[in-house]
């Protein structure tokens, strides 16, 4: 009872006309970044941050989420329509979505899409209202040494179980822990590693790092990508709305799909990819028709879809109530509250309940507007997909620059989100992910101001991480991870050795 | 050296191969940036078990970054990741777009920046011409100046020194 008089008074804030026009401009400005290929809801919401700065908290945070999950949903339409992701999480859809559009069905995948991401929208948003609550609940209990435990089993899970390779990403948590020491310690007041520039003093701003590693690094890696214009296939869009049998075979993957998905986006460390691939693996199995899969089935764009979306919106949960983001998004999202002076943790229900159920409240006209939105829109999104990228990434590229000169109108943040850029695009050519970098960034002075307090609380004494139970099992479950870490990068290793053997014969 | 350059990810000796030494460049790269750390913590100060120093934290993670490090160079000098060839124009013209605006902003104001940003961006591709290229820069240059000083007045100079 009490949730739902809470998700009421959450309700008229989302519906206060400031905070709904916010709400509309975010989730178009992110489906039109999302469908854009190559530029995931990463860069969507470095680009928007900046104008985010300029509103009141509750307007900024409905803005952001809006164009993060309108930036996801964008991604499934360039899946769909060109065979190129629009975001990691949504190159699952392009197992089914793709074909579906070259047997000239593009229109009903993309109308699947828009339901399936609707269903898995709205079932993610009641998970968060039912649990949030309750972790907070918990959360309120935890003392630094805890919060550095479920800080380090969040780096370390987002870094083990996200893409490539787990030692590789756990080097990049690493890496982001470092830079976020860079600047003024607020314990002692000593400069680190500045090198004598003021404009470090305050350290490397969260909104320059996302910029150059994502935006400007995503865009050097596009041009050539989508330079071959691979997508300039004819496909019939006007025949959009599905039969009986395929509303009929799609209800009850959207179900699973959204019960996948708001369970393993609430987990610390997992996102929208591996929600969306293990749906999709646990819908190949249990589907009846499972022979259809990879070739165009319409439960192969349904099950993805319903999962990546239910898993953004529960991503949120482990953001808000412990601080702790599941995401580099999730992330950006702790970065812009603390910008406003709003820690994220289980105080935040308390002390800015407004502020969260306005959230959890937008969440559902959001997905309402991307349904509204995007049905109508297919065919402009398609019109969009048919202007050259030659015009697209020089504007985009003007944005970005005004975006990071606007921070402080300093021409040393664009010479330092060049540097960002050009490490971010090295990275990719060395297999590093840099999402994990930017994880660790965020949560770096956290994490060593828990650890200092816990350390001076214990009086020196660092068994007390794992004497203390909550801790204690929070750091076994880290240890856990680790060591699937190392087992999955041997396995990797060893599939590697043997496709390479398979192919010298 | 030349190929080096060119297609520096592909060995001299076998072509398809990425080469061993640079691709271990990335592991090396962290391991620089942990010794930085490191040395540099050190002379912050580690403080004492009870009261960490402002340099505790970098060594902790430095140490621990380095033997990361180590395990990236010997996991990718044992068996290289798969090849990619590195798109230098794209890097440099893009890099160079941010540098055009760093260096024209601040002086002859955000309309010609941003035109000289565009321009810059654009050179890579050679589907359009510089007519085109320089239309596009007039036109994004002056929807910047339209929304970014005009709608949602931003504290920015249109024209510098003119």
């Amino acid at each position: 009872m009490e949730t739902l008089t809470s998700f009421g008074n959450g309700l008229l804030v989302a519906l206060e006309p400031a905070n709904l026009l916010y709400c509309f401009v975010g989730v178009f400005l992110g489906t039109f970044i999302g469908v854009l290929p190559g530029i995931g809801s990463m860069a969507a919401i470095s680009m928007i941050l900046p104008l985010t700065f300029y509103l009141e908290p509750t307007s900024a945070l409905v803005m952001i989420a809006g164009v993060y999950y309108g930036a996801e949903y964008g991604g499934s339409i360039a899946s769909i329509l060109m065979n190129i992701p629009g975001t990691p999480s949504s190159s699952i859809t392009c197992i089914d979505g793709y074909p579906m559009a070259r047997e000239g069905r593009a229109g009903i995948a993309l109308f699947t899409s828009a339901i399936a991401s609707f269903g898995g929208g709205i079932a993610g948003m009641i998970v968060m209202a039912l649990l949030a609550p309750a972790l907070a609940g918990l959360a309120l209990n935890f003392g630094p040494t805890e919060y550095f435990a479920v800080i380090l089993l969040g780096l370390v899970a987002a870094s083990a179980v996200s893409n490539g390779n787990p030692i590789k990403g756990i080097a990049m948590v690493v890496a982001g822990l470092m830079l976020g020491t860079v600047g003024v310690d607020i314990t002692t007041g000593a400069e680190r590693f500045t090198m004598g520039i003021p404009e470090l003093r305050d350290g490397v701003h969260l909104v320059i790092i996302a910029m150059g590693l994502f935006g400007v690094g995503e865009l050097i890696v596009s041009i050539r990508a989508n330079a071959s214009g691979a997508h300039q296939n004819e496909i019939d869009y006007a025949k959009f709305y599905p039969t009986k049998a395929e509303w009929k075979s799609m209800f009850a993957p959207i179900l699973r799909g959204s019960g996948i998905g708001s369970f393993i986006g609430a987990l610390p460390g997992t996102g929208q990819t591996v929600a969306s691939a293990v749906a999709y693996a646990v819908e190949k199995k249990v589907s009846p028709n499972r022979a259809r899969f990879g070739k165009g089935a319409i439960e192969g764009v349904a099950v993805p879809e319903a999962a990546n979306n239910s898993a953004t919106q529960t991503a949120f949960i482990p953001t808000l109530t412990l601080g702790v983001p599941g995401s580099a998004s999730m992330a950006l999202v702790i970065g812009a509250l603390m910008m406003y002076g709003i820690v994220p943790g289980p105080r935040l229900l308390v002390d800015h309940s407004d502020l969260f159920w306005g959230l959890v409240a937008s969440f559902l006209i959001g997905n309402v507007l991307l349904l509204i939105l995007n049905i109508p829109l297919i065919g402009l999104w398609v019109r969009l997909l048919k202007i050259p990228y030659r015009y697209m990434y020089p504007t985009i590229i003007v944005l970005i620059c005004v975006g990071v000169y606007s921070l402080n109108n300093n021409v040393f943040d664009v010479w330092l989100t060049l540097v960002f850029g050009w490490v971010g695009y090295l990275m990719r050519l060395f297999r590093f992910e840099p999402a994990p970098f930017l994880l660790g960034f965020v949560l770096g002075p956290m994490m060593e101001e828990q650890l200092r307090r816990a350390m001076l609380l214990s009086r020196g004494d660092a068994t007390v991480f794992l004497t203390r139970p909550i801790s204690g099992t929070l750091i076994a479950i880290t240890a856990l991870l680790l060591a699937y870490a190392v087992y999955s990068a041997v396995k990797q290793r060893r599939a590697r050795l043997n496709a390479s053997a398979i192919t010298e014969q | 050296m030349k190929q080096l350059l060119s297609r520096p990810w592909r060995s001299a000796e076998k072509d398809g191969a990425p080469h061993p030494y640079l691709a271990a460049l990335g592991g090396a790269g962290f391991l620089v940036l942990s010794l930085i750390f490191i040395v540099g913590g050190f002379e912050l100060g580690l403080g004492s078990p009870r009261r960490l120093g402002t340099g505790a934290f970098p060594v902790i993670t430095g140490i621990i970054l380095a033997i990361l490090s180590l395990a990236v160079i010997a996991a990718d000098l044992r068996d290289t990741p798969d090849t990619v060839i590195p798109d230098w124009i794209s890097f440099f013209a893009i890099g160079g777009a941010l540098a055009v605006f760093a260096l024209t902003v601040g002086r002859i104001g955000l309309v010609p920046g941003v035109f000289l940003t565009v321009v810059t961006a654009s050179l890579p591709d050679r589907s359009l011409g510089f007519p085109g290229k320089f239309i596009l820069g007039a036109g994004v240059a002056l929807a910047c100046w339209g929304l970014f000083i005009g709608v949602i007045g931003l504290p920015f100079d249109a024209f510098m020194g003119f």
